[in-house]
């Protein structure tokens, strides 16, 4: 029994760090109704910049604002250039899917460019110390990535509810045109969302990288995971991202431990469960229902 | 329609791309014909990919897989069984026309961006499959393409695949060579006339209009999961001939990784996409940055061919969103108008249907 909660722990701190990135692959979809492939390959290029500074002896928490603040310059940088020019992603899904994925390979490049191939060592936030709870030992990292992701789900329920930005970013998300009409500033608003979306993702990355050693393969699984939680949760729901990674990431636990078929595979439980809401229920659990017009 | 280069041109053209072709593994050492060889498989997996994504609109960001599983189904058959090698690369098309259906399948109802994020999905899927199925597949250390032969250096009894010429005076890389580019046409004079027969014009009505295809008759469902297969199908063709003729005497599940699903992608959208010979075109300009230009490099720049890539990838897209061939068409289209007086004949929508007639 304590072997199962030990696993289920592990999943919900995994679950948290896919709802991570899965948060800011939200809030691209909500301002551009885009599936960003470059999402993942965005975290891992500003996680390395947390480690640039960490190693140059900057306290780590420091160094993660750094890197966000790096993300977040470099995500509407890459918006501005790249995804902006193509117009409603919607019309072209091939020429979306092609700039994101040459995004992807370029950011990809780049990283392997500047920090090479040999992993960097990026050290927990929260140490490597645990706490045991009923028998059951619950690595502080854990805790601090569950703590992370409710502190990141607050601010953006303010951020999307309470200020005049995040109305502006709705008023954008629901009808791009109206909201133009009303003086909204949608590039800057689009922009904005970018670069919120690459921050988001920097967190995801430093919550990643101690896990897996930081190199520039570093979240191309995690970014699959990511999207398995968003497409459970609603392509376009906080509140889904959040539910859908907690399900992804225990589930991608569990499963394998007890599945032989799916041993050396934590990934085949995301990529059935991508297929089946696809399939039956396309708007996921908390997901907007899109109407097809003829 | 008729096609705007002059019929001089066109044979002359082809006739000299010909000698080109017959005459290159006599002109570069042994390795650089293995690199040519790998080029082919890219370009006749590309041409697979175009099929569905380029002329039917379905986007796979995970042929990279198939294109795995085409290498795979060929090593495991040549290391397994009786099967003649050759045979083994027809299988593993079969195989993967199986497999493609079975993808084909749900892309029925899941479409454009989400169809590209499940087949991202089985890109990333794919090498820990292999993992998985270890015993079959060699998991992480690879699979060694040795039978048993005789002959064998210090007297084992299995040693790699040999490809002996049967005419002599080939050595065993131009023998390859030979084979794959006698492969690699074969699968493009296929697509060429697939995409210009009834079955190719249904496919391109799918990806313009679904609705208006199925009601001018056009059985949508079973067009789109048969190109789904042709599509794998022709994929794995290119795997099988990686996993036996590239020189490489082992299959690495690093060869299939994610980055190879995007390659793939790359070659079509930069050569051409929805155009014959674009796919070729584009694995050309993989092969040349990844090795050619890549390793002359200086030091740590060497690496940079990914980011030269991407770069050329999103630059082309804003520029020229139809690729090397398309961007060619379109320049050679407004000189013929322009030459003829009339006004320019350039097709501005999307999708221009007759494009690439030969």
């Amino acid at each position: 029994m304590n072997d199962f909660l030990e696993v289920l722990v592990v999943g919900l701190g995994n679950g948290a760090i896919y709802a991570m990135l899965g948060l800011g692959l939200v809030v691209i979809y909500r301002s551009t109704g885009l599936l960003n492939f470059a999402q993942g390959e965005l975290a891992m290029f500003s996680t390395f910049i947390v480690w640039t500074i960490w190693n140059a002896g900057v306290p780590m928490w420091l160094a993660i604002i750094g890197g966000m603040f790096g993300g977040f310059l470099i995500g509407i940088l890459l918006h501005q250039v790249a995804v902006s020019p193509l117009g409603d992603p919607h019309e072209k899904p091939l020429a979306v899917v092609i700039v994101t994925i040459g995004l992807f390979l370029a950011l990809n490049g780049a990283a392997q460019l500047i920090w090479g191939t040999v992993d960097k060592r990026l050290p927990p936030l929260f140490g490597t110390g645990q706490v045991t709870i009923g028998g059951v030992s619950i690595q502080w990292q854990k805790i601090g990535s569950l703590l992370v992701l409710a502190a990141m789900v607050g601010l953006f329920l303010v951020l999307f509810q309470r200020t005049k930005v995040g109305l502006a970013m709705r008023a954008v998300a629901s009808n791009s045109e109206s909201a133009g009409l009303c003086g909204v500033p949608v590039p800057r608003i689009l922009m904005l969302g970018w670069g919120l979306a690459a921050a988001t993702g920097t967190v995801a990355g430093v919550f990643t990288a101690p896990q897996l050693g930081l190199g520039t393969n570093l979240m191309q699984l995690t970014l699959i995971f990511g999207f398995a939680a968003i497409t459970l949760g609603g392509f376009d729901s906080i509140l889904g991202a959040v539910v859908g990674g907690m399900v992804v990431g225990v589930l991608s636990s569990i499963v394998p431990q007890y599945v032989s078929a799916f041993e050396r595979m934590p990934l085949a439980p995301a990529f059935i469960l991508i297929l089946a809401v696809l399939l039956f229920r396309p708007q996921g659990l908390f997901g907007s229902k899109q109407v097809q017009r003829v | 329609m008729r096609s705007t280069t002059p019929n001089w041109l066109r044979w002359g053209g082809g006739a000299l791309i010909a000698v080109v072709l017959i005459a290159l593994p006599f002109q570069f050492e042994a390795f650089r014909v293995n690199q040519f060889i790998t080029w082919m498989c890219i370009a006749v997996a590309a041409a697979g990919l175009n099929l569905l994504t380029g002329y039917n609109g379905q986007i796979s960001v995970g042929h990279g897989a198939l294109y795995g599983l085409g290498a795979y189904a060929a090593a495991i058959l040549v290391t397994r069984t009786t099967v003649p090698m050759l045979l083994t690369i027809v299988i593993a098309a079969v195989i993967c026309f199986v497999a493609g259906v079975a993808i084909g399948l749900p892309a029925l109802r899941i479409k454009g961006l989400y169809l590209a994020l499940v087949t991202l999905a089985v890109a990333v899927l794919f090498p820990a499959l292999v993992e998985q199925f270890s015993s079959l597949t060699g998991g992480g250390r690879g699979l060694a393409l040795v039978v048993p032969q005789e002959g064998c250096p210090r007297g084992r009894p299995e040693c790699p695949v040999r490809w002996e010429s049967p005419f002599g005076g080939l050595e065993n890389d131009q023998w390859r060579y030979f084979l794959a580019l006698a492969i690699t046409v074969v699968a493009f004079v296929l697509v060429a006339n697939l995409v210009k027969s009834r079955v190719g014009r249904s496919l391109v009505a799918i990806r313009d209009n679904d609705i208006a295809a199925e009601s001018s008759g056009i059985n949508v469902s079973r067009t789109k999961i048969i190109t789904f297969g042709v599509s794998a199908a022709i994929a794995g063709v290119g795997g099988g001939m990686l996993a036996l003729l590239n020189g490489n005497p082992r299959v690495n599940p690093t060869s299939f990784t994610l980055l190879v699903s995007i390659y793939l992608l790359v070659a079509v959208v930069v050569g051409g996409a929805s155009t014959v010979i674009g796919p070729a075109i584009g694995a050309l300009v993989y092969g040349v940055f990844t090795d050619v230009i890549g390793p002359e490099l200086p030091g740590r720049f060497e690496n940079a061919t990914p980011v030269i890539l991407g770069v050329l990838l999103i630059i082309q897209m804003l520029v020229a969103p139809n690729g090397i061939v398309g961007q060619f068409k379109e320049i050679q289209a407004k000189m013929a108008s322009r030459r003829s007086g009339g006004a320019p004949e350039v097709h501005n929508g999307a999708t221009p249907v007759e494009r690439d007639t030969p």
